[in-house]
């Protein structure tokens, strides 16, 4: 039980559970590293940060929700309808930032919903993330006429461009959401009851923390930072793309698990989900730099999902 | 209280039925006709529901469109087709998402004297009739055209979508073959967008990053162009590695007019579903039909956009 406990201790633990994932990562690298010389290029590692960012975004959103004890099926449908919303809204002549922000309305819409039918309406969130995911999904479809949405300012499918530090911005994002994301998880209240109600619900809301309204707002956050990354995916392609995001949410648990975030509840940190999403960014693009066929990535992503999750049960049980 | 209200019960059932009775025309029941796409999205479906729809008011036919939103989504396509067989549609017009997994629907729908029509992408039988671009020939054109643009030198990467896609091996194929016949051309790389623009600008990134000398990328439909057009112009190539792609949605003829895309391989979707359902409305009457109908591509540039037979086929019908 002291393991479950996020204050007492856990700062110390929880250095450990995500330090296999960067060791993992950094073997990867080398790996690639040393197979192909396009690897460790700037061009590249850039490529590789901004490939990653999209499911990096979703992965804090997932451990968050992970953490809590419940599951997001719906980021990637959510990611799609707030693209879709937005691009809608700027080729039709709205501003950029109020176009943004009805973009943020969806998600704040669909994390609404799921939080609510997850803790008032008493559904397990895998059943009703699953049936947000279908909604927006079916949204983004029909409001965009199944059509990419396309003529969007200029000044909007630049931000995607504009770099800081070497880092284009998408990957600038992903950092700011991981840094907010831990400080809230490790400095707050908040974030210790969000460990605290995923290791134990029950006792949690016994010693008078608000289980419910914690919950939900937890899947507003989720929510809120799927459609963030549609905005940026939005700006990156240039399009709003109604099919975008499909599978991401899979992609996002994965990296969320792979950092050590466990599907029990009670475990997880950002710097792992974030770690587990540049491992699965790092894998596409080696296996594409090396010429491997696509099948095969996915092979090796299932693969280190496993290894990954298998290692840290044994490590946990020692 | 109780007579009443089963009385009013009675009346409007009556009424109800009476209306229904009454707005059916003496005239033969409409033809149902289920036109199942790859997927729902995409300019390119679109363009084939404009076709079919034209043909079913002339035809006389109801057109019932559904279809996945994914075209990697075999099995909610085989589902949709099923649940036409039973609701015993009169014709099936489908794409298939798979040419060999769709084959148990096939039969199904012969089991059940469905007629069914392929277009743009068929199944692996040949009674199947099918109506579609020669994507073989068409891809080839893209080689040969790439060829030019390259001055007939260089390495090319391949954008495929969906492995296993009828339509993205055939172009796959046709481009590969063409591009051995030049013998100083050579075929670098070959990674696939899955249909999804983000991943192809991904790839396309890939690419360029694992072949810094990369003369010229052959994308195979709209997604993967898309992706490719944006990556070309994030890393200021846009012109210098030159890219023919497949498709011509919106996206695509703004990045042609830029000038990232030098040249599009469009094909006719419009007519893949007008002649779809044209077919299944003669193979419904019993009257013979073609075992296969090429609708052809059309090499579009930026020179020769403005010209009129040109503009007409790019013309979205009935859309914004």
């Amino acid at each position: 039980m002291a393991k479950r406990d996020g204050a007492r201790g856990g700062r110390h633990q929880r250095l450990a559970d995500w330090l296999g994932p960067l060791v993992a990562l950094v073997v990867m690298a080398g790996a690639f590293a040393i197979a192909s010389p396009h690897f460790l290029t700037r061009n590249n590692l850039s490529s590789v940060a901004v490939q990653a960012s999209a499911i990096a975004i979703l992965a804090v959103a997932e451990t968050l929700v992970i953490i809590a004890g419940g599951i997001d099926l719906g980021v990637g449908s959510v990611l799609a309808l707030a693209g879709v919303a937005a691009a809608i809204a700027m080729s039709g002549g709205l501003a950029i930032p109020l176009a943004c922000l009805a973009g943020l309305g969806c998600g704040l819409a669909c994390g609404l919903t799921s939080g609510l039918l997850s803790t008032y309406g008493r559904m397990p969130s895998f059943i009703a993330t699953l049936g947000v995911m279908g909604i927006a999904r079916g949204t983004s479809l029909i409001v965009s006429g199944g059509e990419n949405i396309f003529g969007l300012p200029g000044g909007f499918t630049e931000l995607a461009l504009v770099s800081w530090a070497g880092l284009p911005l998408p990957a600038l994002v992903a950092l700011a959401v991981a840094g907010l994301g831990h400080l809230l998880l490790t400095r707050t209240a908040f974030g210790r009851s969000v460990y605290a109600i995923g290791g134990n619900a029950e006792a949690a809301r016994l010693s008078g923390i608000p289980v419910k309204r914690v919950v939900t707002i937890i899947f507003v956050i989720s929510g809120l930072l799927a459609a963030l990354s549609g905005l940026v995916l939005t700006s990156r392609l240039s399009i709003g793309q109604p099919t975008a995001g499909a599978g991401y949410e899979l992609d996002a648990i994965a990296a969320a698990v792979i950092g050590g975030a466990s599907l029990m509840g009670g475990q997880g940190t950002i710097p792992g989900a974030l770690i587990g999403a540049t491992i699965m960014g790092v894998l596409r693009n080696g296996c594409d730099l090396l010429h491997v066929p696509p099948f095969w990535q996915q092979v090796a992503i299932g693969v280190i999902i496993i290894s990954a999750v298998f290692i840290d049960q044994f490590r946990r049980r020692r | 209280m109780r007579k009443w209200s089963l009385c009013v019960l009675v009346v409007t059932a009556c009424c109800l039925a009476g209306c229904s009775r009454g707005q059916q025309p003496a005239a033969p029941p409409k033809l149902k006709i289920a036109v199942v796409p790859k997927a729902v999205a995409f300019d390119f479906w679109l363009s084939v529901k404009a076709g079919a729809e034209r043909a079913g008011a002339e035809q006389g036919a109801e057109i019932i469109w559904k279809g996945p939103s994914d075209e990697r989504d075999i099995a909610t396509q085989i589902a949709i087709l099923e649940d036409a067989i039973n609701s015993r549609v009169d014709a099936i017009v489908m794409a298939a998402c798979d040419s060999k997994a769709l084959l148990t629907v096939v039969k199904k729908a012969k089991q059940a004297k469905i007629p069914l029509i392929t277009i743009d992408s068929g199944v692996d039988d040949p009674t199947v009739p099918c109506v579609a671009t020669d994507n073989l020939k068409g891809a080839r054109i893209a080689a040969q055209t790439l060829a030019k643009l390259t001055g007939d030198r260089g390495k090319v990467g391949v954008i495929p979508f969906v492995a296993g896609a009828l339509t993205s091996t055939l172009r796959e194929k046709g481009f590969q073959e063409e591009i051995k016949a030049h013998r100083r051309m050579q075929v670098a790389s070959t990674l696939y967008s899955e249909s999804d623009a983000a991943k192809g600008m991904a790839v396309a990134e890939d690419m360029l990053t694992s072949i810094p000398d990369l003369a010229g990328i052959f994308a195979a439909n709209e997604p993967g162009a898309i992706g490719a057009a944006r990556a070309l112009e994030q890393r200021k190539l846009a012109g210098r590695v030159k890219l023919v792609a497949f498709d011509a949605a919106d996206s695509e003829i703004a990045a042609l007019q830029r000038g990232t895309i030098q040249a599009l391989i469009v094909q006719n979707p419009v007519q893949m579903g007008y002649q779809g359902v044209r077919l299944a409305v003669q193979a419904v009457r019993g009257e013979p039909v073609p075992a296969r109908v090429d609708t052809g591509v059309t090499v579009v540039t930026r020179d020769n956009l403005d010209q009129p037979e040109i503009k007409a086929m790019l013309a979205k019908p009935g859309r914004r």
